[in-house]
């Protein structure tokens, strides 16, 4: 239980960080750091695949992705920010810890625990038999995703 | 387990509040990005902690996949829209795209 505190502190650390860094590149990496404590937290709570998924397709594609966009759009990058937000950030973050140390155990009892029915004996079943029409919508997703990527990033021609 | 529960939760609700603070008052179209990032990252806690804790972890990884390749196609597709929104208006500032006044 420690070491999985110590992993959601650190989660925590590195996602303010994502924010709150003036690079931009180092906000990306912050975020990737953050995806493999993630992955790390889902290992420990007996969830490998979610693991899994989340350190090699969040930590490693999103951050590529994330790092050739802002290689991309380098001469773009120079945008004010507020300078209040910053200031402000601290204070309402830990103010919000604080009510949510105080709210979030009340809320929790209200909560009605519903029933489930028993899952499968391996995630292999669950996925595929349970869950199959979440993986016919993901194929639409990702068709959808790499048709638009290609319909935005197209060469133009001279006519359009 | 309802305190184990609390445990998870506490910890995405600070994330969420992170990541929502973050899409309110960045300018920049990446930094909003990120943002948007930080409270997917919540929203997978909370799925893969409550299937820990309602005893369905295997459902739960099953969405949490379900939710990681939607998250990617998201990026993909709205990474590649900030790339041409900057090379139509040569900048990242969120304030310049208030064209669409109707």
């Amino acid at each position: 239980m420690i070491i999985q505190t110590a992993l959601l502190i650190a989660l925590v650390v590195f996602l303010a960080l994502a924010l709150l860094l003036r690079d931009l590149l180092k906000a990306a990496v912050a975020l990737a750091v953050a995806s493999i404590m993630l992955g790390i937290i889902f290992f420990r709570m007996g969830a490998p695949y979610a693991g899994v998924f989340e350190i090699s397709v969040v930590a490693g594609l999103i951050t590529v992705l994330f790092i050739l966009t802002i290689a991309l759009t380098k001469p773009g990058e120079d945008v004010k920010e507020s300078k209040l937000a910053d200031i402000v950030f601290p204070l309402f973050f830990i103010a919000f810890i604080i009510i949510d140390a105080l709210v979030m155990k009340g809320l929790m009892r209200k909560i009605p625990a519903v029933p489930g029915s028993p899952e499968g004996a391996a995630f292999g079943d669950v996925l595929w038999k349970g869950r199959t029409l979440d993986l016919i919508g993901q194929i639409a997703v990702i068709f959808a995703g790499v048709f638009s990527v290609l319909a935005l990033l197209r060469k133009r021609n001279k006519h359009d | 387990m309802t305190e184990l529960w609390y445990f998870y939760l506490f910890f995405a609700a600070v994330i969420i509040f992170a990541g929502l603070f973050g899409l309110l008052t960045r300018r920049n179209l990446i930094r909003l990005f990120i943002a948007f990032e930080v409270v997917s990252k919540g929203v997978s806690l909370i799925l893969v902690s409550t299937g820990l804790v309602k005893d369905h972890i295997l459902t739960a990884q099953a969405l949490a996949i379900t939710y990681i390749v939607i998250e990617v196609s998201l990026v993909a597709t709205a990474l590649a829209i900030i790339i041409n929104i900057q090379r139509r208006t040569g900048k990242l500032d969120i304030r310049l795209l208030t064209k669409l006044k109707g």
